[in-house]
């Protein structure tokens, strides 16, 4: 039986689809029986959506960039 | 648009698609170059990637996705300019701000001593209306190793597999594995920081 500590050491994988159908069996068989790791999932899952939708650093020199590099293109061939 | 629409515009020299390409694809062209020479020389390496971009355009076959082209060409110019002194990979973990979820929160038989309490927003975007959380998540991925942080981002915020991300950066899956768990766990430890306590 999967303790908590190891689901914890484990949900990176769980999450990421890294297991083996055994693994991820013991995962949901944990899962349906434990509320504090159903939670720390959840939480999990959050905090990828919370860094997915970080905002980006804005790119401060885009259009002179863009420039160049159309430049360069039209000076290539 | 899709790749090929852009492509055509590109091959053509216009600005505008070149202004496109930069905005979709230089953050995950960063974090490789980040991942690999490190935040001094990432961006000079990301300025040559684009370069080599830009001549080698006509001979891009479409054989992967045009996001995978331009990562390859900017871990290759990236690891071309690191040739002669290759970093170890360093799984080597730097303290985090909050910390992670470690041993002490468990018990010797593997339960939880302290566990995760209810926070209080259950949406991504409710809790980063919040400007200190934002400001406190930087920090604390600010404080991640460079090839820690770089796997973070791709993975999360680029979307790539993680076999992608291993062949890109030249390091093993479970090497990756373990630097993306233990980014995550950061995160994790500072949104749960902040839930409790209101402050970073």
């Amino acid at each position: 039986m999967l303790t908590c500590k190891e689901l914890v050491a484990h949900s990176s994988d769980y999450l990421d689809g890294q297991m083996t159908l055994r693994q991820r069996l013991a995962v949901r068989a944990h899962l349906a029986m434990c509320g504090n790791c159903r939670r720390f999932i959840r939480q999990m899952k959050l905090t990828q959506a919370v860094i997915r939708q970080m905002p980006e650093d804005e790119l401060p020199e885009l259009d002179a960039l863009a420039e160049r590099l159309a430049q360069a293109r039209r000076h290539n061939d | 648009m899709s790749d090929t629409d852009l492509l055509d515009r590109l091959l053509a020299g216009e600005q505008k698609a070149y202004r496109e390409l930069v905005a979709r694809y230089q953050g995950a062209m960063r974090a490789v170059a980040y991942a690999i020479v490190g935040s001094r020389n990432a961006d000079e390496v990301v300025q040559d990637a684009w370069l080599a971009v830009v001549r080698s355009l006509s001979g891009f076959q479409g054989r992967s996705s045009l996001k995978t082209w331009l990562l390859t060409i900017t871990a290759n110019t990236a690891k071309t300019r690191l040739k002669h002194n290759r970093r170890e990979v360093l799984l080597d973990d730097l303290a985090a701000p909050h910390g992670t979820v470690g041993e002490e929160r468990f018990s010797d038989d593997g339960h939880w001593l302290l566990a995760p309490h209810a926070w209080h927003q259950d949406s991504p975007e409710a809790l980063l209306t919040e400007d200190e959380l934002r400001e406190c998540l930087e920090h604390t991925l600010a404080s991640l190793s460079e090839l820690q942080a770089s796997v973070l981002v791709l993975r999360e915020r680029q979307g790539l597999e993680l076999e992608a991300i291993c062949n890109l950066l030249d390091i093993s899956l479970s090497n990756a594995r373990v630097l993306l768990h233990r980014a995550r766990l950061k995160v994790f430890a500072t949104l749960e920081h902040f839930e409790e306590t209101g402050q970073c």
